[in-house]
């Protein structure tokens, strides 16, 4: 059991405070992803559980218990680092077993224990080897040795993968989620990576200039991003926002004249919005279509991938858009296009970037 | 018929050097210095030490010189003098160095002026401190004499300079003040070099201070602790001015190093050829350190992952 409790959390470096008021409740066994830009505090925020920083307010739970100021080995948990922090002058060998020599723990566990984890990260034939004699993703793989021969209650991951090529890093997100699977322990992963954060996570806590922007599922987040920001941050290529107004308010929904395009009348949410009100649009270039939809568009670039050619332009409004359109999409360089827009498939944003929630979304069947 | 101008290629006569003549030539100056300040002086030295070279002359006397030294008993207390002053001194260099440099790295408040502080020693000349500690060790006004009658520690005024033991350690002391601060000075700079990663993993893996001083600090600048060892080893073994200006090698040779001694042997008393064969023997011992030190070097850099 590993639960942990973010109870408004608060942190500040002298005048400049970089997380506002944390509030967060982690399940047992949870895969948890802190995601967002450089300087969102999403590191802040996992040194401040791993007890590397102390909160300047808040509290912080694990099983209930408030462990805010406990020693890291209190609380239970154990962190691997972006650098991986390996002991350049120890071995694979020592570099695992360090948390066990720190431990005193006997020499027949001790060595028990290592073979155990070097097992699982089929680290047994380089047990010898000094990591400065390892490839990076070996090197990744002893630090997260180190960090699961303690067996602690949760792990935290700061970047790691972040230093690693692309081709590898896909091979260590698969092997990290099974990892996970293995040891049914409670994971938190930081970085900036909305890759990784939708692959992996359980659940995405997004953040923004030290403030939760939204906590949720990965699904939750793609189909019901609570804020623009969210919207803009989860999703390849990413969300257009078109500039509209809105024309009426109705049962069916809000109907709105997205400026230089057409008028749609769009599912959602309309409370607290009324005619004439500025809104955006956003909508993503997958559901973006060719045809007759009234969304005029001059093509600068078309870039074809085989399945899709990602297409970006202008409208005649002025707005920078892209449509991830078919593979073999008629459409050219330097000529114009007209695209089309479901109105189901289309978010909507007041003018202080929150979402109108939309009625109709597709649901993942669990 | 029109004169019909031939093109010449318009550039410098060429030299018509081969590649290897070319090559010497470039490094003939630096050549040409190390021949005049170093290897001459050197082969001088040599040549000197089989001579009996005084003011007056010189002949040559073939290995009279070293069989001399060799049935020397006062030689051989010289030599090991000297290494005892090297490993007392040296070892207390290292140990202060080490400890100075785990304090300035502390985060302390004020920690740039403590880095500051402990400069003068090594920065201001030896001369000059060196005077500073011939009037602490003074019998008559010094401030540890005083000090050690007011706590009561001896009953009249002690001249630390004027008995053989005490005169000794006295120098010791003052040696390793001036040694000391750049030892520390590169502890700290190893110190610094450590990833901050490597002490917050270890910390998170509750690894006390001890700990990580023990199995992160010392193995990682293990490499600054060989190179300061040796240079430091070979500093103190041709320290002269230290003991020259407290002691001049005594009272009764107490304080005599190699080095003093060649200096007393060849200066002072203008036995140049005598002064040599003591030169050369130095020379033989320093280059037997660095022949350690290079061997123990690549086995520590291997040893400690440093690639």
């Amino acid at each position: 059991m590993a639960t942990l409790d973010l109870k408004s959390i608060g942190k500040s470096f002298g005048d400049a405070q970089v997380l506002h008021d944390i509030e967060l409740s982690i399940n047992d066994k949870e895969f948890i992803v802190f995601v967002g830009p450089s300087g969102c505090g999403k590191s802040t925020l996992l040194r401040i559980i791993a007890g590397l920083e102390e909160a300047t307010t808040g509290s912080l739970l694990i099983d209930g218990d408030d462990v805010s100021d406990a020693h890291p080995i209190d609380r239970g948990i154990s962190m691997v680092f972006q650098s991986y922090a390996l002991y350049p002058h120890l071995s694979v060998f020592e570099n695992i077993a360090f948390p066990l020599r720190v431990a005193k723990l006997s020499k027949s566990v001790l060595e028990d224990k290592v073979q155990r984890a070097a097992e699982i990260l089929q680290l047994t034939d380089k047990l010898n080897l000094k990591p400065g004699q390892l490839s990076g993703g070996q090197r990744q793989r002893v630090a997260i040795g180190r960090s699961i021969v303690r067996e602690p209650k949760i792990f935290l991951f700061d970047e790691p993968l972040s230093n690693l090529d692309a081709a590898l890093r896909g091979d260590m997100r698969v092997e990290l989620s099974q990892l996970h699977r293995d040891l049914r322990a409670t994971m938190i992963y930081v970085t900036h990576d909305q890759v990784e954060a939708m692959t992996m996570a359980d659940r995405i806590v997004v953040l923004n200039q030290g403030r939760v922007e939204q906590f949720g599922t990965p699904m939750e987040l793609y189909h019901h991003p609570a804020t623009k920001f969210v919207a803009a941050f989860i999703g390849q290529p990413n969300m257009n926002f078109l500039p509209a107004t809105v024309t009426d308010v109705g049962d069916a929904g809000l109907c709105v004249q997205v400026d230089a395009g057409p008028a749609l009348v769009l599912p959602v949410e309309s409370a607290g919005v009324s005619a004439g009100d500025r809104v955006e649009v956003g909508i993503r270039p997958e559901d973006i279509t060719q045809g007759a939809g009234g969304l005029n568009i001059n093509v600068s670039v078309v870039e074809r991938l085989g399945g899709i050619s990602i297409t970006y332009g202008t409208t005649d409004g002025g707005t920078r858009l892209c449509a991830a359109l078919g593979g073999t999409a008629d459409i050219r360089e330097d000529q114009k296009a007209e695209l089309k827009l479901e109105p189901k498939d289309c978010h909507v944003f007041d003018s202080a970037g929150k979402v109108l929630r939309r009625r109709q979304a597709p649901v993942l069947v669990e | 018929m029109v004169h019909q101008q031939q093109v010449k290629p318009r550039r410098t006569a060429p030299l018509h050097l081969s590649q290897g003549v070319f090559a010497s030539l470039l490094i003939a100056p630096a050549m040409i210095f190390i021949a005049v300040i170093v290897a001459w002086p050197l082969i001088e030295t040599f040549r000197l030490s089989f001579t009996d070279a005084r003011l007056g002359g010189e002949t040559y006397v073939g290995l009279e010189n070293y069989q001399d030294l060799a049935d020397s008993r006062k030689f051989r207390q010289t030599i090991s003098r000297t290494f005892y002053w090297m490993f007392l001194s040296v070892s207390l260099k290292l140990i202060l160095g080490l400890i100075g440099a785990t304090l300035l790295n502390a985060a302390v408040p004020g920690r740039g002026l403590f880095r500051v502080l402990i400069m003068p020693p090594w920065v201001i000349p030896i001369a000059i401190g060196m005077i500073g500690w011939l009037w602490l060790y003074n019998g008559a006004f010094g401030l540890l004499s005083g000090a050690l009658q007011y706590i009561d520690v001896v009953d009249k005024s002690f001249e630390f300079l004027a008995y053989k033991r005490s005169a000794f350690y006295s120098a010791v002391v003052a040696d390793v003040w001036v040694g000391t601060p750049m030892v520390s000075l590169f502890f700290l700079a190893a110190m610094q070099g450590v990833s901050r990663d490597l002490y917050e993993a270890a910390w998170v893996d509750g690894a006390s201070r001890w700990y990580r001083f023990r199995r992160i600090t010392i193995p990682q600048i293990m490499p600054v602790i060989v190179s300061m060892a040796l240079l430091s080893a070979i500093w103190t073994f041709n320290s002269f001015e230290v003991i020259w200006i407290l002691t001049e090698g005594g009272p009764r040779s107490a304080s005599t190093t190699l080095i003093v001694d060649t200096y007393k042997t060849a200066i002072a008393n203008f036995k140049f050829g005598e002064g040599a064969a003591r030169a050369v023997i130095i020379v033989i011992l320093l280059a037997i350190f660095s022949l350690i030190y290079l061997f123990f070097l690549n086995k520590v850099n291997k040893h400690y992952g440093v690639k």
